[in-house]
C-alpha cells in the first residue's frame, strides 16, 4: 500500500502494527529491566529508605522524613541510619520514634484499637460496591421503563462495533454517491 | 484605586443578591422580565469583580503595604514579577480570585445555555448566583482582601517561598478554577431538576460540556501541582496523598464518573437519578476541598490559604448537601429512566462499574483523610493516615479502573453476544499478554507492576485496534490512510476525543507505575571535585556558589554528568533557605527523557564544603507530564462543535437505515 507515494508497512498489515506495539513495550521494558541502579544500593540503605518513607516528620504535617527538607527530618534520617548500622530491626526503629513522638509519627495507621477501623472500611466498601453494582443492575433490568419516547434510537444490534464500521463505510459511500 | 475596588465589591454583592432573588422568583412566577433583569444584572458582576481584582493587583505591584492583605503576603524582597500573581497566595485574595472566576464562567455558561434551556436557565442562574453570593459575603464580612491598615508598615511580611516558582503562575489558578468550575454543571443540573426538566435530557449536552471543561481544568491543576511538587519540593516524588492533594483529587474522581455516566443519559436516557447524585457528590467534594484547604481539621503542607473560617465552608457544604437532597426528593418523579437495561454485559453496565469504582476511590480517600479526626475524638489517640495506607488501598482499585478502561469502550451498547465479545477483546488481550511476556523476559518480577503494565497494554491495545480497524475500513472505501484516519476521528468526535484522553490516562498510568515501582534514590555526601556514579550515570560535583540575599541564602551546585561514556552536560541544582519562614526551597537538576529522569537535589550544605545530595533515577516520569497536552487535545476533539449539522440518518447501500452514532 502507498501513503502519499511512500510505502507504509506499519499501517498496512496487522503484523505491522503489532511489531510497532512490541517495539514500544521492548524499549520501555528494557529500561526498567536492565537498570542496575537498584542493585547498586546496599540492602541496609534500602531498608533505611523504606523506613524514612514510613515515618512522619513531626514538625511538617503530612510529610515523611524522606520528603521533608527541615533540619529535624535530616536529623531523624541520621538516627535511622545510625540505628540500622547498630543492627536494630525495622520494628525497633519505628518503636524508638513512637516512644518519642507518639503513634502519630507513623504514616501507616496501626492495625489495632480504634485505628483498625480505617483498614476495615475499604474492604467493606469494595464488598458494598459490588452489592450496589449488582443490585442497581438488577433493578434497572426489572423496572418497567417509561415508554421509549425517542425514535432516533439506532436499531438493536448484537455487534455494535461491526454496525459502526458498516455505518462508516455506508457514510463514505454515501458521500461518494452524492459526489458522483 | 483600592477604594474603587472596595466599592465594586460591595456593588457586586448587592447585584448578586438581587440576581438570586429575581431569578428564582421570576422563574417560579413565570415573569420573563424579572429573570431577564436578573440575567443582565448578573452579567455585570464579573466586570465589577475584575475591577476589585485589578485594584488588588495594583496594590501588590505598587507595593502598597497600607492594604493589610498586601502587607501580609508580599514584601519588597519579593521578585517583582511575582507581585502580579501574589493575589492568590493567601486566604482573602484567593477568595476574590475564586469569586472572579466563578462570576466569569457562570456568565459565560448562562450565555451558552440561555437559548437552548429557557426553562432551566433562571434556576441555574439563581443557583450560580447563590454560590457566588457566599464567596462575596465571606469576603465582605470576614476576610476583605482590600481592607486597609490604620498605619502602613514600611515592608510586608513576605510570601511563602514555596510559592515563588514558575508553577505559581498556573497551578493555583487552575486548581482553584477547577474547583469552582464544578459549580457550573452542578447549577445546570440543579436548574434542570428544579425546572422539572431533569428527566428530559435536554440539559445533558450542556451539562456534559461544562462537566468536561471543569474536568479538564481540574486535571490540569492536578498535573501541574504534581509537576510543581516534583521540581520544587525536592524529594523526587510528585504525589504524597497529603490531605490537600486528596481534597483536590476527590472532586476530580467524582467528575470523572460524571462525564462518563452522562454519556449513558445522552445515548440511552438512563442513569438520570444517578447523574444527579454524581454531580451533587462532585460539587460537595469540591466544597470539601475548599473546606480542608481553609482551616479544615487536618494539617497539611499545602494549606497556604489557612484561615479560621473553616466552619463557614463546612456550613456551606452541609447546606448545599441538604438543599440538593431536598430538591432531588421534590423532583424525584421527573427522574425516571426512559429505557431499560438489557444486558449485564453492555456499555451501560461498564459505565456503571466505572462510576462505582471511581466513587469508591473517592470515598476511601475521604475516609483516610478525615479518619484522624474521628480517632482523636474516639479515644484521644492521635494517628496519621499517610501514603502507605492510600497506596495499599487505592492502588488495586485504580488498577481495576485501568483494566475497565481497556474493556469498557469495546463493549457495545445495550447487549452483546459472547461471540462478538470475544472478537472485540481478542486484540487487546493479545496486547496485554505480549506486554506481560516481554516484561517477564526482560526481568521484571514485581507482580503488581506486571499487572499494571499489562492493564495499560490492554487499554492501549484496545484503542489502537479500534483506530486501526476504523481506518482500514475507510481505506477500503478509497481514502488514503492519513485522510482515512483523520476522517475517522472527525466522524465521531466525542468517541475519538475520549479515546485520546484515554491514551493520555494510559501514559499517566505508565509514568505512575514505573516511577512508583522502579524509582531508585541515594543520598550521597560529596566535596567539590568528587566523582560518584549511580546506575548508568557518573557525575562530578564541580562546586557550589553561595549568595546571600536580603530574604534568603541561596546555593547553586553544579555537576558534570555522564551517561555511560557520554558527557550529557552540566546540571545545576538549587537550594535557598528563607530564615523568616524557616523554609528551604529546592529546585532539582533534572535531566528528563522519555526513558528516565536523572534527578539531583541538594539536601544540605555543610560547613566544610561538604554537601549531601539526593540522587534519583525516576523511570518514565516524562510520560506523566506529556500526558497533559494529550488529554487537552482529546477534550478539544471531543468538544469541538461539528462544522455542519450531521445528517441524522444515512442510507446504507442495502437500504437499511442506520443512525449516525
Amino acid at each position: 500500500m502507498q501513503v502519499l507515494g511512500f510505502k507504509c508497512p506499519i499501517f498496512v498489515s496487522n503484523h505491522g502494527s503489532l511489531t510497532l506495539f512490541i517495539l514500544c513495550i521492548l524499549v520501555g521494558a528494557s529500561t526498567i529491566g536492565c537498570s542496575n541502579a537498584q542493585s547498586d544500593i546496599p540492602p541496609v540503605e534500602q531498608r533505611a529508605q523504606a523506613l524514612n518513607r514510613s515515618i512522619m516528620c513531626p514538625v511538617c504535617p503530612g510529610e515523611s522524613i524522606d520528603q521533608s527538607q527541615v533540619a529535624l527530618a535530616v536529623q531523624m534520617r541520621g538516627i535511622v541510619n545510625e540505628k540500622l548500622a547498630e543492627g536494630w530491626s525495622d520494628q525497633q526503629v519505628r518503636q524508638f520514634f513512637v516512644e518519642r513522638y507518639g503513634p502519630s509519627v507513623l504514616l501507616e495507621p496501626p492495625t489495632s484499637g480504634v485505628s483498625l477501623a480505617v483498614w476495615i472500611l475499604p474492604p467493606v466498601g469494595v464488598v458494598a460496591a459490588i452489592v450496589v453494582f449488582v443490585f442497581v443492575l438488577r433493578q434497572m433490568r426489572r423496572k418497567p421503563a417509561l415508554p421509549d419516547d425517542d425514535d432516533s434510537q439506532e436499531p438493536m444490534s448484537d455487534d455494535d462495533l461491526q454496525t459502526y464500521y458498516n455505518r462508516i463505510e455506508a457514510s463514505v459511500s454515501d458521500t461518494e454517491m452524492r459526489n458522483e | 484605586m483600592v477604594d474603587a475596588g472596595q466599592l465594586a465589591l460591595v456593588i457586586a454583592l448587592v447585584v448578586t443578591a438581587y440576581a438570586v432573588i429575581a431569578s428564582f422568583i421570576g422563574a417560579r412566577q413565570r415573569i420573563p422580565d424579572l429573570t431577564a433583569s436578573a440575567r443582565y444584572g448578573f452579567y455585570s458582576v464579573p466586570v465589577l469583580l475584575l475591577v476589585s481584582t485589578a485594584a488588588l493587583i495594583y496594590a501588590f505591584v505598587t507595593r502598597d503595604f497600607g492594604v493589610r492583605y498586601v502587607a501580609e503576603n508580599s514584601n519588597l524582597a519579593m521578585p517583582h514579577i511575582y507581585t502580579w500573581v501574589a493575589i492568590y497566595a493567601g486566604n482573602a485574595g484567593s477568595l476574590l480570585y475564586l469569586a472572579l472566576v466563578l462570576a466569569a464562567v457562570s456568565a459565560i455558561a448562562v450565555l451558552t445555555i440561555r437559548k437552548r434551556l429557557p426553562h432551566t436557565t433562571p434556576y441555574a442562574l439563581g443557583t450560580m448566583a447563590l454560590i457566588l453570593l457566599f464567596f462575596l459575603a465571606i469576603m465582605l464580612f470576614f476576610a476583605n482582601p482590600l481592607e486597609r491598615l490604620p498605619i502602613a508598615p514600611p515592608d510586608g511580611q513576605g510570601i511563602n517561598p514555596l510559592l515563588v516558582h514558575f508553577g505559581m503562575f498556573i497551578h493555583p489558578p487552575l486548581q482553584m478554577a477547577g474547583l469552582v468550575l464544578v459549580a457550573v454543571p452542578f447549577s445546570i443540573a440543579m436548574g434542570a431538576l428544579a425546572a422539572r426538566r431533569g428527566g428530559r435530557d435536554e440539559w445533558v449536552d450542556l451539562g456534559r460540556l461544562w462537566g468536561m471543561v471543569s474536568w479538564l481544568v481540574l486535571t490540569m491543576g492536578l498535573l501541574l501541582g504534581s509537576w510543581w511538587a516534583y521540581t520544587i519540593l525536592g524529594w523526587g516524588g510528585y504525589w504524597a496523598w497529603d490531605p490537600v492533594e486528596n481534597s483536590a483529587l476527590m472532586p476530580w474522581l467524582a467528575m470523572t464518573a460524571f462525564v462518563h455516566s452522562i454519556m449513558v443519559q445522552k445515548r440511552r436516557g438512563m442513569f438520570r437519578m444517578w447523574n444527579m447524585a454524581l454531580i451533587i457528590t462532585a460539587f460537595i467534594m469540591a466544597q470539601m476541598g475548599m473546606f480542608i484547604n481553609r482551616g479544615g481539621p487536618v494539617p497539611s503542607v499545602h494549606s497556604f490559604a489557612q484561615s479560621t473560617m473553616g466552619w463557614l465552608f463546612l456550613a456551606f457544604m452541609v447546606g448545599t448537601l441538604l438543599v440538593s437532597i431536598a430538591v432531588f426528593m421534590w423532583r424525584y418523579e421527573s427522574l425516571r429512566s426512559r429505557a431499560q437495561l438489557e444486558s449485564f454485559v453492555s456499555r451501560e453496565s461498564a459505565f456503571l462499574g466505572q462510576n462505582i469504582l471511581f466513587l469508591l476511590v473517592a470515598f476511601v480517600t475521604l475516609w483516610g483523610t478525615i479518619f484522624p479526626v474521628f480517632s482523636e475524638a474516639a479515644d484521644d489517640t492521635v494517628i496519621t493516615v499517610g501514603r502507605p495506607f492510600f497506596d495499599r488501598v487505592n492502588g488495586p482499585i485504580l488498577l481495576l479502573i485501568v483494566i475497565l478502561m481497556g474493556i469498557g469502550p469495546l463493549l457495545p451498547w445495550r447487549r452483546s453476544t459472547t461471540q462478538s465479545l470475544v472478537r472485540a477483546l481478542r486484540a487487546p488481550l493479545v496486547a496485554a499478554l505480549l506486554t506481560l511476556v516481554i516484561l517477564l523476559i526482560v526481568g521484571v518480577r514485581q507482580p503488581w507492576a506486571l499487572i499494571a503494565f499489562a492493564s495499560v497494554g490492554l487499554a492501549v491495545g484496545g484503542i489502537l485496534t479500534e483506530w486501526f480497524r476504523g481506518t482500514r475500513s475507510r481505506h477500503r472505501r478509497g481514502e488514503a490512510y492519513p485522510a482515512a484516519f483523520l476522517n475517522l476521528l472527525s466522524g465521531n468526535r466525542p468517541r475519538y476525543g475520549g479515546y485520546i484522553v484515554h491514551l493520555g490516562i494510559a501514559m499517566l498510568a505508565v509514568g505512575i507505575t514505573a516511577s512508583s515501582f522502579f524509582s531508585v534514590q541515594r543520598d550521597i555526601a560529596m566535596i567539590p571535585g568528587d566523582v560518584a556514579s549511580f546506575g548508568d550515570y557518573t557525575f562530578r560535583y564541580v562546586g557550589a556558589v553561595h549568595t546571600v540575599h536580603p530574604d534568603r541564602a541561596e546555593s547553586i551546585a553544579a555537576f558534570d554528568v555522564w551517561k555511560g561514556e557520554q558527557l550529557t552536560g552540566r546540571m545545576e541544582a538549587f537550594r535557598a533557605f528563607y530564615p523568616t519562614f524557616r523554609i528551604a526551597s529546592t529546585k532539582g537538576a533534572i535531566r528528563s527523557t522519555p526513558i528516565e529522569d536523572f534527578y539531583i537535589v541538594p539536601s544540605e550544605f555543610g560547613a566544610d564544603d561538604q554537601a549531601v545530595f539526593r540522587v534519583l533515577i525516576n523511570p518514565m516520569v516524562w510520560w506523566m507530564w506529556a500526558s497533559g497536552p494529550v488529554m487537552v487535545l482529546g477534550i478539544l476533539v471531543g468538544l469541538w462543535p461539528a462544522r455542519q449539522p450531521a445528517p441524522a440518518v444515512v442510507r446504507a447501500p442495502g437500504g437499511a437505515q442506520a443512525a449516525r452514532a
